[in-house]
């Protein structure tokens, strides 16, 4: 169980870093992208601005850090993929036909893929968060 | 012992702090003041994922265009700037400029519902093919016709057609008849 928790988190944390690293090269097309979904017009340049750090900062958190920042960086990639998720389910079912901005610029069109894809990634941050916690106190003696 | 939501929140914030000093040291960094959201032609066009490929943009003489005018299954776009709108045109068209918020090419999009035809027309023939091939990548229906004028407003108006400018007597009068 530890091994396929470890290869979750850092495989999450890659994808983080990459995808906010991707949105780095091009903060301005990264903040048109955030426009495109029209559902924050005014606020797309602050978060084109502050959502690829984020993300790095998560990222390297679930690979780098102690188990109780680990599970801090889970949930706040957690909320993150949540949030994602709702604005890709909105564009998807008001069938908006738009990038989804998901790696910068290189993403792709939203599709139910694209919608599927989220989930899994949320899936993955509370399965982190379920199961990624300290062994309860009697646990190492009986195991 | 910090709980796990402040642990999230203060790397949400640190994050958030990190990345508003990139932005601001980078030469390339997002600028909040001029950045401006996408127009109807600056959106991001996607391919057609959400049912079959779609239909191809057409090009019509604008008497053969005018021949749609006043029929209540159509609906008209101008996409000259506003100045040029103002002094004149073809009745019952909407204004969708190039330069028009992504918010209005998404009501351009509503308006079209329930609708057969959408003419499209400019001041010439590129800057209405711009926007009409825009609302053929948002609009997914085989079955909504996209027309574009070939000359535009003023080969529309130089022909003397019918919903010209202004008000349009012959639409009214026979829209079953294409108002011409």
């Amino acid at each position: 169980m530890n091994a396929v928790l470890f290869l979750l988190r850092v495989a999450l944390g890659a994808l983080l870093i990459v995808a906010g690293l991707l949105k780095l090269r091009d903060p301005t097309a990264f903040a048109t992208e955030i426009a495109n979904y029209q559902l924050l017009p005014t606020g797309a340049a602050m978060l084109a601005a502050v959502l690829p750090a984020i993300e790095v900062v998560i990222g390297l958190s679930l690979i780098a850090l102690s188990r109780a920042w680990r599970r801090g960086a889970a949930a706040a990639a957690l909320a993150l993929f949540v949030t994602f998720t709702g604005a890709v389910a909105s564009a998807y079912f008001r069938r908006i036909n738009i990038d989804c901005g998901c790696f910068g610029t290189g993403g792709g069109p939203i599709s139910a893929l694209t919608l599927a894809r989220n989930l899994t990634l949320t899936a993955g941050c509370l399965i982190l968060l379920r199961f990624d916690r300290a062994p309860a106190p009697g646990a190492r003696l009986s195991g | 012992m910090l709980s796990v939501v402040t642990r999230a929140l203060c790397l949400v914030g640190g994050g958030a702090l990190l990345g508003l000093l990139v932005n601001g040291t980078r030469p390339n960094g997002v600028r909040f003041a001029s950045f401006a959201p996408p127009s109807v032609c600056t959106m991001t066009p996607a391919g057609g994922e959400h049912g079959p490929g779609p239909a191809p943009v057409e090009s019509l003489e604008p008497r053969d265009a005018a021949g749609l005018c006043g029929d209540p299954s159509t609906l008209i776009a101008d996409v000259r700037p506003a100045t040029e709108f103002a002094q004149g045109h073809v009745t019952g068209a909407i204004h969708l400029p190039c330069t028009a918020s992504g918010q209005a090419a998404s009501a351009a999009v509503d308006l079209v519902a329930g609708r057969q035809t959408l003419i499209v027309y400019g001041a010439g023939t590129d800057d209405a093919r711009r926007v009409a091939d825009e609302l053929r990548q948002r609009v997914h229906r085989r079955d909504l016709r996209i027309v574009v004028v070939s000359g535009g407003f003023g080969a529309w108006n130089q022909a003397g057609l019918a919903c010209s400018s202004g008000p349009c007597v012959h639409c009214a009068a026979a829209p079953a008849a294409g108002g011409r």
